[in-house]
């Protein structure tokens, strides 16, 4: 199965994810996962597609960095990450995380944080392509 | 982390500012004492508008702040960056 933590111009499985997850422990009694996807419409206009660039070396290493404080600060078995990069079409997959844990609430609680502190602390941007031109997305709380 | 060759600096940019930079990287001679203040100063006045991009920056794969005064070592890597906008 692939890496934990990844970063992909290709599509994912959600079900391959968590099999892959659940293939760790028996122990596991609730995975908690989002999913993030690339919207039509943002800003009052239409959004026909999403442009992701990456500092591939250091986004890998700050999302292995935010699994091992996941699953270290909220006691998980095990976590995984994929985000795409390139070109995302409008309705696709961006971003997957699924945090599996003995129970739900460390479950519920990790994928939370780990969406939190992706956005936060990850060296990914995202352009907005428009029928009218292209824009760099600007962070919002 | 990768690093720049022949004691040059690589300077990386991404998203916004590279595309305001008009370059993905950008390679400036090490000197003794350089700091990664010097680079930006210097690379802010040739392109004003992408810093005003930048709130972070990385050197060698890591943050810093202006409190991180060390001298850059040869071959140093250092990333003027935007804020982040993946998920």
């Amino acid at each position: 199965m692939d890496e934990a933590v990844r970063l992909q111009q290709e599509d994912f499985s959600q079900d391959e994810e968590i099999r892959a997850l659940r293939a760790v422990s028996r122990r596991i009694g609730g995975i908690a996962t989002f999913l993030g996807c690339a919207r039509d419409f943002s800003e009052d206009r239409e959004v026909s597609a999403i442009g992701f660039d990456a500092h591939h070396a250091m986004a890998l290493a700050e999302l292995r960095k935010l699994r091992g404080e996941a699953i270290e600060g909220f006691g998980l078995i095990d976590a995984r990450i994929v985000h795409r990069i390139g070109s995302v079409q409008a309705g696709d997959n961006i971003v997957f995380i699924a945090a599996a844990a003995e129970h739900r609430a460390p479950a519920l609680e990790a994928c939370r944080w780990l969406i939190d502190e992706l956005k936060e602390r990850v060296p990914i941007w995202k352009k907005e392509i428009t029928p009218s031109g292209e824009s760099w997305v600007t962070p919002r709380p | 982390m990768a690093a720049g060759k022949n004691g040059m600096i690589r300077v990386l940019f991404f998203g916004p500012v590279a595309e305001r930079v008009g370059a993905r990287q950008i390679d400036v001679p090490w000197r003794a004492g350089l700091r990664w203040q010097d680079v930006r100063d210097e690379l802010r006045a040739r392109y004003p508008e992408a810093f005003a991009y930048v709130s972070i920056v990385a050197v060698d794969g890591e943050r810093v702040g202006d409190e991180a005064e060390a001298p850059l070592a040869k071959d140093s890597e250092i990333v003027f960056m935007s804020p982040f906008s993946g998920g």
